[in-house]
């Protein structure tokens, strides 16, 4: 009710306030210095107005001559205008809204007056130009001055009876008699000036007329008289606020005094409860601590200032929570425990509001107090700390024997007196397997393995109940079912009064021990059958023990080493350093393994692989050196045959390309060293991969065992053969003196494969294609060294296989070159530099040009005009050959549809490249491109080499299809590849042409023609016709007539010509037919 | 020292002798009484020549020094001949005002931001600040608020104070004067202050006209003396006068004639004048009263510049104004009287 009361007041106390602040402002809200403001600026423009009146009396009466004055004043009031509006504005309430109502229209009126000035000016000034004027207007015609005058008096004295007086007379005014010309100009230009003036005159009079009427003085005077009226009210209403205000502050005061009586009376009830509580804490005898809900402390008893001697100063003075729980802490160790689960206190200031936390006090002086804190419903906080110290010290002492027991290395049972265990430790459990929950209440019987007796357990009993104690062995069975040994103790537990009350079984698990024996028996065992020597020797290193191996590897028995040292065993193969070094490591680390190389009993010598190991006693001195080990004369033999492996070739025996590297930096390294030379070569079999192919991988590997053994011969033993991968060799040779021994070595080999090789049966030409490079000439990097050989080796395939060729600078330059040559061919078609010759195919029986082959050339545009031979492996190794293949298609049968429209049936040869075919020519891209250029199929041969039938499949599908279409095939450069006839039936071909190399070897005296006149018969005999190529001289001409030869293509006739030549040569080959000069006896 | 010294150089090294002293001085007697001798001899000068003699004429002298701010009347002239005041930094105030010209361009229609051409012919800015509105039909109060129009008219200057600004405040200089001036950054309400200050120092003062007007007989000739007494007798004056000889009120263009059917050019939204403005009836065709006190050079002339030439303008304002004829002789009087209206400024060459 009390607490009740006080908020009333507190609210009541809180709206007075609230309305003393609320009147001060309202008060506040008059601000006397605007309102000055405000009837100044109303004064000013009044003022104003009143100045601006004036001045439009001035003007209406023509006394001014001039309008500036106007001009400050009319901006004067606008000013004034702005400003009072602003002013306005800042008045709030009722009497603002009034104040800028009545100011509007007050505004409004100054305004109208504003205009109206403004037309009395424009106005003035013409009647006063006309004033002005009029003078001088009358004074060219004299008959208008009475009238001059009228009007000037009437300007004077605009009474509306002079005015319509004047009116009269203007209207009846009449020139005079004589006056004709300029004369009746002048009279009605002044006439028309006075009428005009009349008239202004009276809009003149009109407009001030209504400028007076203007009601703005009125207006003002409203203004002035509803804004004094509120500010009076605003005043007096203020007034009325002051007086509020001072009879609250004087009700605030009075109510302050009440409060501060009653405040010291309460006190002093407080102080008489406050001792009586006092009295009650010190009475307690736990210590007794009361803190302030800001956790100051408001009391203690002295039990407190006992319990806790080290702050005896500090709860002299102000102490506070966290004052005593720092000092309780940097003092005495203090250490918080939770209690029976409670957690553990949040302390101060974030003590649970209302809640009770207990917990336990640790000190190091091994105090305990059971520490309770509460917050009271006031927010206090009571602290009650009782002394748990004594309980404690007990339990202790209890948990030292509890955890001896937990810990001890025997089992322990407890058991009652009716033999139900009551307690079994950690290692009971351990051994037993059972947990102690699984054993508690149960009888330990459930241990027995059943090989005691009876009797014997009834001895024991009668032992333990008569108070004696028991010991014996226990064969028990473990939860698993395994069996084990334990030797026990069981004496009986007696209380004060001397009944037994718990009989106490300490066992100790003796199974280890029994299975120490055995190990040490097995142990035995294997040191007797292992396969691994054993040896023992002691401190001195004299042999104390040896096992049946050793004497199986070294041949000693035991009892002829005994006793000795094992240096008896030494190969003599390692020197004093090695054994040294051995004893070192041993000694150092324990032990030592290694090879080592012994001798037997017999002589003989033989790798080992040793374990050596030290054996302590307990001080750390060496008793004894164990040495095992075993005959590793297998395993050695077995890595050697890996390690050549890894470096040697499997097929020829020869170091591999690691092994080439390895052995290249060394020679490179000895040759830095002795200023040596060195010479690499880079050994390429001709024709290895035709082998490969045509005749499989069988025939190829001999190839390359016997190539290997022909180059071997041609070596000395320094060098080194390796094989570099597929059919590429390297030979090292070491210490060369100049650069004709590496080429006397390389023409050898050459010489050696270029003899022919008897694989399966038949002979084989290959051959061999060599680069070198030379140390230090060329490089003296290895790597680089590999790289100049193999560029040289490409060097001197491309220059014609079967012979060698020595690095040159220029080659790099050449590399160079070719992917220049590279990057233009890839835009050759594009920039249309490439262009076909036509070589003509002359039919010596109707003696005529029967076709043409078309050979595509590239006209560079820095090297002039490039032949295939150039240019076409490149395209075909970067794959730019399928677009220019099919450019060359596209162009020779459009050139033959040509002819044909001309009436010139040539049929035309086109060249495809094997590397078209996989790179996707399909048959239908050729048939379109006949259809698109109208050439007959059976017009196009196309030739192909032998090395494209050697795709077989795909290249017989291709074929079949062609065929179908109806175009020819030509076999190009017979004889040169390894064909067989099988392909020649299989690829159904229509022509075979004879290479040129084997045309410039015919001649009609040698007769060694055979090898032509085969092919024709071969030809003959599956149906082919026989173009022969190349044929330069009227001999072969006529060595190939001879042999039946039907076609000829060759310089004979006409070399490859451009297309705009060719007709003309075609008919100069059928004019020299005509004349004879080509015919079969002219030869 | 001297007070007369207020043209052009001597200006300003009048300000940096007075400055230079102060700051040098650490405010020691001599210093005080530097100034207050100082003090004592500007208050001593200007009653003086408030009251010299002025004849009693309805054209009054021009006022001899203007009361700007010369801090302030620079930086007005800073932004009066800047070109970022316009949406494409082609233009500036001086543009279509050029101030060696007579404060207007000699065009019939100035030329706006990208060519465009403007609806009324360029008045001059000199003596602006007389003026009882700004514009043609009078719709700005004041200058600071006539300065809004061209600046926002999409046929002149077209663009917004929004988008000046920002130009503005990347010019350092401009950053410290308008701190130093208006202690604030740059504003618009404190740029067209700095221009109106500058605009309103524009004044021709010392025109022979004015100092026949102070006493000095001989600043006139015989032509001038005549010309002016015919300008008031034909009427010309009542509303040509003032400082400014006009630009004090509004008359309507044709009071005595139908100048608008006359020329035949037909009507223009501009011919409407002030109706433009208020709206009213009474206020078709009314224009102010144009100055004339630059009359001389700034043809061509009326708000539609429909006559190129002084002696026509005359004619034509005889004519639609006063509704009469001027012989030749009396033209070429006015028009020598007119002559002598143009006084100086250092802005204006002559």
């Amino acid at each position: 009710m009390k607490f009740r009361f006080a908020g009333w007041m507190q609210y009541l106390l809180l709206a007075a306030t609230v309305l003393v602040v609320m009147l001060f402002f309202q008060n506040r809200a008059i601000d006397v210095e605007q309102h000055n403001r405000r009837l100044d600026l109303l004064l000013h423009l009044t003022e104003s107005e009143g100045a601006l009146d004036r001045l439009v009396l001035l003007t209406t009466f023509f006394r001014l001559n001039q309008y500036d004055p106007f001009v400050d004043k009319t901006q004067r009031v606008r000013q004034l205008f702005a400003e009072i509006e602003k002013t306005g504005a800042e008045l709030k309430g009722e009497v603002g809204i009034r104040f800028r109502a009545d100011l509007a229209e007050y505004l409004d009126a100054m305004r109208e007056k504003l205009r109206l000035l403004e037309q009395i000016k424009s106005k003035t000034a013409l009647v006063r130009n006309g004033l002005h004027y009029l003078p001088l207007a009358v004074k060219e015609t004299d008959a208008l001055s009475p009238l001059l005058n009228e009007l000037l008096y009437c300007t004077l004295f605009p009474t509306d009876a002079n005015l319509h007086n004047l009116h009269n007379l203007i209207d009846k005014a009449k020139p005079p008699a004589a006056t004709t010309g300029t004369g009746l100009d002048a009279f009605n230009n002044a006439l028309f000036h006075m009428r005009a003036n009349l008239r202004l005159m009276g809009e003149l009079a009109e407009l001030r007329d209504s400028y007076t009427a203007v009601p703005s003085r009125e207006r003002f005077n409203s203004l002035q008289h509803a804004y004094a009226g509120a500010y009076a009210h605003l005043t007096q209403r203020s007034e009325l606020y002051s007086l509020l205000l001072l009879a609250l502050t004087v009700a605030l005061f009075t109510g302050l005094g009440l409060a501060l009586r009653k405040n010291a009376r309460s006190r002093a009830a407080a102080e008489h409860s406050w001792e009586q509580l006092h009295d009650a804490v010190e009475s307690l005898s736990e210590a007794f601590a009361l803190f302030s809900s800001e956790g100051r402390m408001v009391l203690c008893n002295k039990r407190y200032l006992e319990f806790y001697p080290w702050l005896s100063e500090l709860l002299q003075g102000d102490a506070t929570l966290d004052e005593i729980f720092r000092q309780n802490t940097l003092f005495a160790r203090l250490r918080l425990t939770g209690y029976e689960g409670s957690k553990l206190p949040v302390y101060f200031p974030e003590l649970a509001k209302g809640g009770t936390q207990t917990y336990l006090e640790q000190y190091e002086d091994n105090r305990w107090y059971l520490a309770s804190d509460t917050r009271t419903s006031s927010g206090e906080i009571a602290c009650v700390r009782f002394d748990i110290s004594q309980g404690k010290k007990t339990e202790q002492e209890l948990r030292k024997l509890y955890r001896a027991v937990e810990q001890s290395p025997a089992s322990v049972v407890i058991t009652d007196t009716q033999g139900r265990i009551e307690y079994v430790n950690p290692k009971f459990e351990e051994t037993t397997g059972y947990a102690a929950e699984e054993v508690l209440g149960q009888n330990p019987r459930l241990l027995k393995s059943g090989d005691k007796s009876e009797k014997e357990y009834q001895e024991l009993w009668s032992t333990i109940t008569s108070g004696k104690v028991w010991r014996g062995q226990f064969h028990n069975r473990r939860k698993d079912g395994t069996i084990y040994w334990e030797s026990a103790s069981i004496s009986p537990v007696r209380d004060y009064d001397g009944v037994i009350t718990h009989f106490i079984a300490v066992k100790e698990d003796i199974t280890a021990q029994k299975r120490a024996e055995d190990q040490l028996r097995l142990n035995a065992t294997v040191f007797d059958t292992t396969t691994e020597g054993i040896m023992v020797t002691d401190a001195d290193n004299r042999i104390k023990s040896v096992n049946p191996s050793f004497t199986r590897i070294t041949g000693y028995l035991a009892e002829e080493v005994i006793g000795r040292s094992p240096r008896m065993l030494s190969s003599g193969r390692q020197d004093t350093q090695f054994y040294e070094e051995l004893w070192r490591q041993l000694y150092k680390r324990g032990y030592w393994s290694g090879e080592i190389w012994n001798r037997r009993k017999d002589g003989a010598v033989y790798p080992e692989w040793l374990s050596l190991a030290l054996i302590l006693d307990e001080k750390g001195n060496v008793t004894e050196h164990v040495g095992v080990f075993s005959d590793i004369t297998q395993r050695k033999a077995d890595e050697e045959q890996i390690r050549y492996q890894a470096n040697y070739d499997a097929l020829t025996g020869l170091p591999n390309r690691s092994l080439l590297e390895d052995r290249l930096d060394r020679a490179v390294a000895g040759a830095r060293r002795e200023r040596s030379k060195l010479a690499l070569l880079f050994v390429d079999l001709d024709h290895f991969k035709t082998v490969n192919d045509t005749l499989g991988h069988v025939v190829g590997d001999e190839l390359l065992q016997q190539a290997t053994g022909r180059m071997r011969v041609c070596l000395r033993e320094a060098d080194t053969l390796a094989r570099f991968g597929g059919d590429e060799f390297v030979i090292l040779l070491d210490d060369v003196r100049q650069a004709e021994d590496a080429a006397e070595v390389a023409k050898k080999i050459i010489d050696a494969m270029s003899k022919p090789f008897v694989l399966g049966g038949r002979e084989l030409f290959v051959g061999a294609s060599i680069g070198i490079s030379l140390y230090p000439e060329d490089t003296q990097e290895t790597a680089v060294l590999l790289r100049n050989a193999d560029m040289a080796m490409y060097r001197a395939k491309e220059t014609g296989r079967n012979r060698y060729q020595f690095f040159t600078f220029a080659m790099n330059e050449q590399v160079y070159q070719r992917m220049e040559m590279e990057r233009n061919l890839r835009t050759a078609v594009d920039r249309d530099e490439l262009f076909l010759c036509y070589q003509p195919i002359v039919d010596l029986q109707n003696e005529r040009v029967v076709s043409v082959e078309a050979l595509l050339r590239w006209r560079h545009p820095d090297e002039g005009v490039i032949d295939p031979d150039r240019f076409i492996s490149l395209a075909e190794e970067t794959g730019v050959i399928a677009g220019i293949g099919l450019w060359v298609l596209r162009q020779a049968c459009a050139q033959a549809a040509g002819w044909r429209r001309q009436g010139i049936e040539l049929a035309i040869s086109v060249n495809v490249s094997p590397r078209q075919l996989t790179a996707g020519l399909r048959v239908d891209q050729i048939k379109e491109i006949l259809a698109e250029t109208g050439l007959p199929a059976a017009a196009l041969k196309l030739e192909i080499t032998e090395s494209l039938m050697l795709q077989a499949d795909t290249t017989l599908d291709w074929v079949d299809d062609l065929r179908e279409l109806g175009v020819g095939l030509s076999l190009d450069d017979f004889g040169t590849g390894y064909s067989s006839l099988s392909y020649l039936k299989r690829f159904q071909m229509d022509i075979l042409k004879i290479d040129r190399s084997f045309v410039s070897g015919l001649s009609r005296h040698q007769g060694d023609n055979s090898l032509v006149q085969t092919i024709m018969a071969m030809a003959a005999s599956l149906g082919l016709e026989v173009i022969a190529e190349g044929v330069e001289t009227q001999e072969q001409l006529g060595v190939l007539r001879q042999l039946g030869c039907r076609y000829i293509q060759g310089f004979l006739f006409s070399e490859p010509v451009v297309q705009e030549s060719l007709l003309e040569r075609v008919g100069a080959i059928q004019a020299d037919f005509h004349r004879g000069f080509l015919s079969s006896d002219s030869g | 020292m001297h007070y007369s010294r207020k043209m052009g150089n001597v200006e300003f090294r009048y300000s940096i002798m007075e400055t230079q002293p102060l700051r040098k001085m650490s405010i020691g007697k001599p210093g005080w009484a530097a100034l207050c001798l100082l003090g004592v001899c500007l208050a001593a000068a200007r009653p003086v020549m408030a009251g010299a003699p002025v004849r009693d004429e309805p054209i009054q002298p021009l006022p001899s020094r203007h009361e700007q701010d010369e801090r302030k009347v620079a930086l007005g002239r800073m932004l009066f001949h800047d070109k970022r005041l316009s949406k494409d930094d082609s233009l500036s105030c001086a543009g279509c005002h050029p101030l060696a010209k007579g404060g207007m361009d000699g065009k019939a229609r100035s030329a706006g931001v990208g060519g465009a051409e403007g609806t009324i012919n360029a008045p001059t800015v000199y003596n602006a600040g007389l003026l009882l509105a700004q514009f043609w039909d009078g719709r700005a109060q004041d200058l600071e608020e006539q300065i809004n129009g061209p600046i926002k008219n999409p046929l002149e200057m077209a663009t917004t104070w929004e988008a000046i600004i920002p130009k503005l405040e990347l010019d350092p200089e401009y950053v410290r004067r308008f701190g130093e001036l208006y202690a604030s950054r740059v504003t618009a309400e404190a740029a067209r202050d700095a221009i109106a200050c500058f605009e309103r120092s524009l004044i021709t003062a010392d025109s022979p006209f004015d100092r026949w007007l102070r006493g000095d007989e001989t600043a006139l000739g015989a032509a001038e003396k005549e010309g002016y007494a015919l300008f008031k007798s034909y009427g010309c004056v009542a509303c040509h006068q003032g400082a400014n000889a006009g630009g004090n009120m509004f008359q309507r263009m044709g009071a005595m004639g139908d100048y608008f059917a006359d020329r035949k050019t037909g009507l223009t939204p501009a011919d409407q004048g002030r109706f433009n403005f208020t709206g009213r009836e009474e206020d078709r065709y009314y224009f102010k009263v144009p100055s004339l006190r630059l009359a001389a050079l700034t043809a061509p002339y009326f708000h539609d510049a429909s006559v190129d030439n002084l002696p026509d303008a005359i004619r034509v304002m005889a004519r639609y104004q006063l509704g009469r004829e001027i012989n030749d002789a009396h033209v070429e009087k006015i028009a020598a009287f007119l002559k002598a209206l143009p006084g100086k400024h250092q802005e204006l060459s002559q």
